[in-house]
């Protein structure tokens, strides 16, 4: 018994095929999802999701979204996904920095509320990079 | 050379038949050319008729260019609407697709193009629009718009001023993508008071064919009260939701994230259908210009010939009258 999933953004279809079991952020901590899961649709927040297929894991950094679960399917839908393999981990690196420095410049409720944001996507690309595991 | 110069002199001479309104001189010199030469007059001389041809020739070549802009405009843009198929899929599967709940405030937003010349999508999608909204106004219900591109706020605002909440026009002057669509939406979802939102766009289902739309989305109470109606929606009870405080906060997000999905892939079919559509008018266009070019080169001839005639009659005539 496999699950299938789906995971989308706006712009294309980052994964669809056929896992064994995976590993999601909500707001209320992670869950871990095996086939036969009850059917749940749930708020995923900026964070990792961490696929296994066959004692092999992947990860993958989402930036924030929705996903279904039920019926052995599972959808996500998410503003933005990247797969570790196609980060850089200088560039993410780089990007975390200049992220940090922005939290610490930003004034204002807006900016930095957008700062903090910006610094937990950065530092998730950081995460999916280093958590190989 | 000696012809020539006669044809130019008696240029001077001819009476300049197609003054007021070309277009219908043109059509009546086609008919009246025969009796007018037998009357030893030339009637229109081949230099009107070159420089339509001339014009007409322009015409041809800038419709061609547009429909290869519009052909390559449009492969670009074809790749993302279908990529952005995707996202919506999930949330009907979930939520359903029920455009006729019955609510008491509807909202239309119609997507039109800014420009023009792409053919009849921003008529039907502005007659859909106020078909709706025919349906949908009754003693307590009430039903209001909002415009996203030039063309649809032309046509709308001339009738229905006061139904109007909010117009955008220029999407596609930046490229189009989903942080600024998301960010119309969110313009769209503080601004307007809903219960449901019914999105009219063009599907693009191929090159030649643009069916018109529409999604619908509802407000998250409206959800929660569907939900227990039952139907497909009273589904969405079997889901367990996680994720946030309450049950309705959840739904919340989740109505505004199908929102703003949903008319990312509409705003994206719709460019690709005006494209389409400007693609098959400027075609047609140039179709109508080829055939124009052929009828007039016909009568051009025709001119020709007739003035070439005419002078050697005068000629020949001349020469005999000076012999005996």
């Amino acid at each position: 018994m496999t699950l299938n999933l789906c995971v989308l953004t706006p712009n294309r279809i980052v994964w669809d095929s056929e896992v064994k079991e995976i590993i999601l952020s909500t707001n209320s901590g992670q869950i871990g999802v095996l086939p036969n899961h009850a059917p749940i649709a749930t708020a995923v927040d900026i964070g990792i999701l961490r696929i296994r297929l066959n004692d092999q894991w992947l990860t993958m950094a989402l930036m924030g979204g929705f996903a279904r679960i039920g019926n052995n399917e599972i959808t996500v839908l998410v503003n933005d996904a990247e797969k570790s393999s196609d980060i850089d981990p200088e560039e993410a690196q780089q990007t975390l920095e200049i992220a940090e420095a922005a939290l610490r410049k930003a004034e204002g409720k807006r900016q930095t509320i957008e700062a903090n944001l910006a610094l937990r996507r950065a530092r998730t690309r950081v995460e999916a990079i280093n958590a190989i595991s | 050379m000696a012809m020539a110069a006669l044809r130019r002199e008696s240029r001077r001479f001819v009476p300049f038949v197609s003054s007021p309104n070309p277009i219908n001189a043109f059509r009546s010199t086609i008919a009246p050319t025969e009796e007018q030469v037998g009357l030893g007059v030339r009637s229109i001389s081949t230099q009107v008729v070159r420089n339509r041809m001339k014009s007409v020739k322009n015409i041809q070549k800038i419709t061609k260019a547009m429909k290869m802009v519009a052909a390559s405009k449009l492969r670009a843009i074809q790749v993302r609407a279908e990529n952005s198929r995707g996202l919506w899929q999930p949330f009907t599967a979930l939520l359903g697709d029920t455009p006729s709940v019955n609510v008491k405030k509807n909202v239309i937003v119609t997507i039109s193009s800014d420009k023009g010349l792409c053919g009849g999508i921003n008529s039907t999608s502005v007659k859909i629009s106020r078909a709706l909204h025919k349906l949908n106004s009754g003693p307590d219900t009430e039903c209001k718009y909002v415009i996203l591109g030039e063309k649809g706020k032309a046509q709308l605002i001339r009738d229905s001023k006061k139904d109007i909440e909010l117009i955008m026009t220029e999407l596609q002057k930046n490229f189009l993508n989903y942080t600024q669509v998301s960010v119309v939406a969110d313009d769209i979802l503080k601004n307007v008071e809903f219960d449901a939102l019914r999105i009219v766009f063009n599907k693009f289902a191929s090159v030649v064919s643009f069916l018109p739309t529409t999604a619908t989305v509802l407000s998250p109470e409206i959800v929660e009260r569907e939900s227990e109606a039952g139907g497909k929606i009273g589904d969405l009870d079997s889901y367990e939701i996680e994720g946030g405080e309450t049950k309705s906060e959840v739904l919340q997000n989740l109505a505004e994230f199908q929102f703003s999905c949903v008319m990312f892939n509409a705003v994206l079919e719709n460019a690709c259908s005006e494209q389409g559509a400007r693609m098959s008018a400027m075609d047609s266009s140039s179709r109508n210009a080829g055939d124009m070019l052929d009828r007039l080169t016909l009568t051009y001839n025709r001119t020709r010939q007739a003035s070439i005639t005419t002078e050697l009659i005068e000629i020949i005539s001349g020469a005999s009258a000076l012999e005996g």
